[in-house]
C-alpha cells in the first residue's frame, strides 16, 4: 500500500470509526503528504460517509453513530475544503438548516443534517427554535443555495411558511431554495406554502438537495 | 422520612448541575451509557417473539433503566447543565408515586389504577386523536363528540387545532394562545353536547406547545378543571428546559396531575430496540422526578416508519411495559401510532397489535395517532373505539397468547409498512350527522372483526 493509499484508508477508517480526532490527523497527514485534497475527499471521506448513510438507512447503525460520523467528516472537511481551487466540484451547495421558530425538537433536523453532510453538502446547522429572520440572514451571509426548515409540531409548521413569505417580501426568494420537513409536513403543505420541496425522509431530502444543487 | 424531590429542588439542580453541551450529553454521555447498560444486563431483542415472556429480562431492563438515570441524569437545555439524582431519590420517588388517581367529575369520575402483567383489570382508555392536526372547529367538535360517545372512553385526548380566525397557528404567538384557549372551550363543549360533561381531558392542551399558551388556556373560564390531566412533553433524550418547567409550575399551582409524555425514537439516541426499552424505563423515573409526574405517557416511535406497530416496536412496548409493571406501581399509558389511515383494515390491525403489546404488559393506553398523525383531518372516532375494544378484550391475556396474537396480526400488515394505505379523510368515511362510520367503513370494520375472531378475539358485534 502506498503512502497516499494509507492516508485515504485512514480517512475512511476515521469516519467509519466515528472518530473526529483521527479524521483531523488523517486530513493533516494528507495535507503534509501533498495528497490532492479533492482525491482525499472523493476517495477517502466520501465512500466512508456514504457507507455510514447506507447503514443508517438499513438501521444497522443508529442516530449517534450517524452524527458522530458526520462530525468526523466535517472535522476533516474543515481542513481540506479551503485547499480546493475555487469552482472545484469537491463540495456541493451550502445548506443552512434548523428547526423553526417556536420548535425545540431537533432529532429530525440532526438526521437530515448528517445525511446532507454525508452527501457532500456544506451544512450550517443553526440549531433549534431559529427565528425566521435568522434563517434568511444566515443564508445570505453564507451564500447558501438551500435553506432547510424542520418542524415537528402541527402548531409550529406555520413558521416554515414565514421563511418563504419573508424571502418573497424581501426580494430574495430566487436566491435560496427552501426545503421543508418534519413530522406534520406533507407534500401538499410544501406546495401550499411555495416551498421547493418536502423531504418525507432524510434520503428524500438529500435527493431534493442534490437536484437543487445541480440545478435540475 | 427522606426528602421528596420537588420543583424547587429541580431548579436548584438545573442551575448547579454539571455544565455540559447538549451534543456532548446526547452523544458522549447518554448514547454510550445506554449501550453499556444493554451489554451489562445482557438484554437481547428476539425478532421471533415480539412479546417476550422472560421475567428476568424485564427485571434487568428495569435495573438498567434505573442505573442509566442514576449515571447520566436529565439535561436542562436552558442552563446547559445535567440534573442528577441519587439512587435514594429515585427509589423514594417510585415508592411515593400514586398507584391510583381519580380523573373527571360526577358520573364520569373514574380511577386510573396501576395494572400488572396479564392483569384482568381493563386498561384506562384515553381515547382520541393524540394531538393530531385538525383544520377547523367543525372537525374538532365532530371528532371529540365521537370520542366522548365511545363506551370505553375514560378520558379524551383531543386533536390540535392548526388554524384560528382563518390563520395558521404560529408558535408562541397570540395565534397559539387563542387556538389553545379555543382547544379547551371546544373540547368541553363537545363532551357537553353528547352528555358526558364530567369526562376528563387528559392531553391539555394539544394546541399549546409553548408555556405561555399552556398557561393562558388553563384559566378556569375556558373550562379546564383540576380533575383533567396535564400532559407535558419531554424532549428526547431525557431533556427539559425552563419553558417545560414553567408548565410544570403552572400545573402544580392548579392542583392538576401532570403526565409527562416522552418518545425515545427507536433508532435514535438510545439505538436499537434494547436500548430504546432501557431508555423508556429511565424516562418513566425521570418524569416522576423532573416533571413531577404522577402518571406517565410513553410513545416510542419507530424512526423509519413513524409508528408503533413494527415488530421491533411491539417488543419495545411490551418489554418496557413489563419492566415498569413488574417493578413499580407507576400509572403508565402507552400512546400508539399507525402507518395506515382510516377506512383500511391495516390501520385497525396495526392498532390492535400495539394495544395488545401494551395492555398485556400491564400498561394502559392512549389511542391513537392515525397515519403517523401528520395529516389534517385524517382520523375518525372509529380507530380509538376499536383500540379500546381490543384493549378490553385482551386484558387478562397471558403473554404467550399475546405473542401468538401479535404474530398473527403482523402477518396481516408487516409487509406493507413501507407503503401503507393512507385511507380516507374524516368526512369521507365518517357520517357526522348520523355519528357513525360510512357504509364503506362499516364494511371494513365488519371484515376486520371477522379476521380478529379468526385470531381468537371476539370483539363487540357491530350495530
Amino acid at each position: 500500500m502506498s503512502a497516499d493509499e494509507k492516508i485515504l484508508k485512514d480517512l475512511q477508517k476515521a469516519v467509519l470509526g466515528y472518530d473526529s480526532k483521527a479524521a483531523v490527523s488523517a486530513a493533516k497527514a494528507a495535507i503534509a503528504a501533498k495528497v490532492d485534497p479533492l482525491l482525499a475527499i472523493e476517495k477517502g471521506l466520501m465512500p466512508a460517509i456514504e457507507k455510514v448513510g447506507d447503514q443508517f438507512e438499513k438501521m444497522e447503525i443508529y442516530l449517534p453513530e450517524l452524527m458522530l460520523a458526520g462530525d468526523a467528516m466535517k472535522s476533516a472537511l474543515a481542513l481540506l475544503l479551503p485547499l480546493l481551487p475555487k469552482g472545484s466540484k469537491g463540495a456541493k451547495a451550502t445548506v443552512v438548516m434548523g428547526t423553526v421558530q417556536g420548535d425545540v425538537h431537533e432529532i429530525g433536523k440532526n438526521i437530515v443534517a448528517s445525511m446532507l453532510m454525508a452527501g457532500g453538502f456544506n451544512v450550517i446547522d443553526l440549531g433549534v427554535d431559529v427565528k425566521t429572520i435568522t434563517f434568511v440572514d444566515e443564508a445570505e451571509r453564507n451564500s447558501a443555495k438551500i435553506i432547510g426548515a424542520s418542524a415537528l409540531m402541527a402548531s409550529t409548521i406555520g413558521s416554515q411558511k414565514d421563511i418563504i413569505d419573508y424571502l418573497v417580501a424581501s426580494g430574495k426568494r430566487k436566491k435560496h431554495a427552501v426545503l421543508v420537513g418534519g413530522g406534520p409536513t406533507t407534500k401538499e403543505w410544501a406546495k401550499e406554502i411555495g416551498a421547493d420541496g418536502c423531504g418525507m425522509t432524510a434520503v428524500e431530502a438529500v435527493k431534493l438537495a442534490n437536484r437543487i444543487s445541480k440545478g435540475t | 422520612m427522606s426528602h421528596m424531590v420537588q420543583i424547587l429542588d429541580i431548579m436548584e439542580k438545573a442551575l448547579n448541575g454539571k455544565p455540559m453541551s447538549e451534543t456532548d450529553y446526547q452523544l458522549k454521555v447518554f448514547a454510550p451509557k445506554v449501550q453499556e447498560k444493554v451489554r451489562e444486563h445482557r438484554i437481547k431483542f428476539d425478532r421471533e417473539n415480539p412479546i417476550p415472556q422472560d421475567n428476568s429480562m424485564a427485571d434487568e431492563v428495569f435495573e438498567a433503566g434505573l442505573e442509566l438515570l442514576l449515571d447520566v441524569g436529565a439535561f436542562c437545555t436552558s442552563s446547559g447543565r445535567t440534573i442528577t439524582f441519587t439512587e435514594q431519590e429515585i427509589r423514594e420517588s417510585l415508592r411515593r408515586a400514586p398507584s391510583k388517581l381519580y380523573f373527571g367529575e360526577g358520573r364520569d369520575k373514574k380511577a386510573l389504577v396501576a395494572r400488572a402483567v396479564g392483569d384482568k383489570t381493563p386498561p384506562w382508555c384515553l381515547l382520541g386523536a393524540g394531538g393530531g392536526p385538525c383544520s377547523s372547529d367543525k372537525s374538532f367538535l365532530t371528532l371529540v363528540e365521537g370520542y366522548a360517545e365511545i363506551p370505553e372512553t375514560d378520558a379524551i385526548t383531543t386533536p390540535a387545532l392548526t388554524r384560528v380566525g382563518g390563520m395558521r397557528v404560529r408558535p408562541a404567538s397570540p395565534l397559539e394562545v387563542l387556538a389553545a384557549q379555543r382547544n379547551a372551550v371546544l373540547a368541553r363543549e363537545a363532551c357537553n353536547r353528547v352528555g358526558r360533561q364530567g369526562i376528563p381531558i387528559m392531553n391539555s392542551l394539544a394546541t399549546a406547545e409553548s408555556d405561555i399558551a399552556f398557561a393562558a388556556a388553563l384559566h378556569p373560564k375556558f373550562g379546564m378543571r383540576d380533575s383533567d390531566g396535564y400532559m407535558i412533553c419531554c424532549m428526547d433524550p431525557m431533556k427539559v428546559d425552563f419553558a417545560r418547567l414553567n408548565k410544570v409550575a403552572v400545573a402544580l399551582s392548579l392542583g392538576g396531575h401532570i403526565g409527562m409524555c416522552f418518545g425515545p425514537l427507536l433508532g435514535g439516541y438510545a439505538g436499537g430496540p434494547e436500548g430504546t426499552a432501557v431508555s423508556n424505563v429511565a424516562h418513566h423515573m425521570m418524569g416522576v422526578l423532573t416533571y413531577q409526574s404522577s402518571w406517565l405517557l410513553p410513545f416510542t416511535i419507530h424512526l423509519r416508519y413513524v409508528a408503533s406497530s413494527p415488530r421491533d416496536m411491539l417488543w419495545v412496548i411490551s418489554t418496557m411495559g413489563q419492566a415498569i409493571s413488574r417493578n413499580t406501581h407507576l400509572l403508565s399509558l402507552n400512546l400508539n401510532y399507525t402507518t395506515a389511515g382510516p377506512c383500511t383494515p391495516m390501520c385497525l390491525f396495526e392498532t390492535s397489535a400495539s394495544v395488545t403489546a401494551a395492555v398485556t404488559a400491564g400498561l394502559s393506553i392512549e389511542s391513537l395517532g392515525v397515519a403517523t398523525n401528520k395529516h389534517e383531518d385524517r382520523t375518525t372516532p372509529v380507530e380509538p373505539r376499536i383500540s379500546a375494544e381490543v384493549g378490553h378484550a385482551v386484558a387478562g391475556m397471558k403473554l404467550a397468547d399475546a405473542n401468538e396474537l401479535v404474530k398473527g396480526l403482523l402477518k396481516k400488515y408487516e409487509s406493507k409498512l413501507n407503503e401503507p394505505p393512507l385511507g380516507k379523510s374524516l368526512y369521507e368515511c365518517w357520517n357526522a350527522e348520523a355519528r357513525k362510520p360510512t357504509k364503506e367503513y362499516h364494511g371494513v370494520i365488519m371484515r376486520y372483526k371477522r379476521a380478529m375472531a379468526d385470531l381468537g378475539i371476539d370483539l363487540r358485534p357491530e350495530a
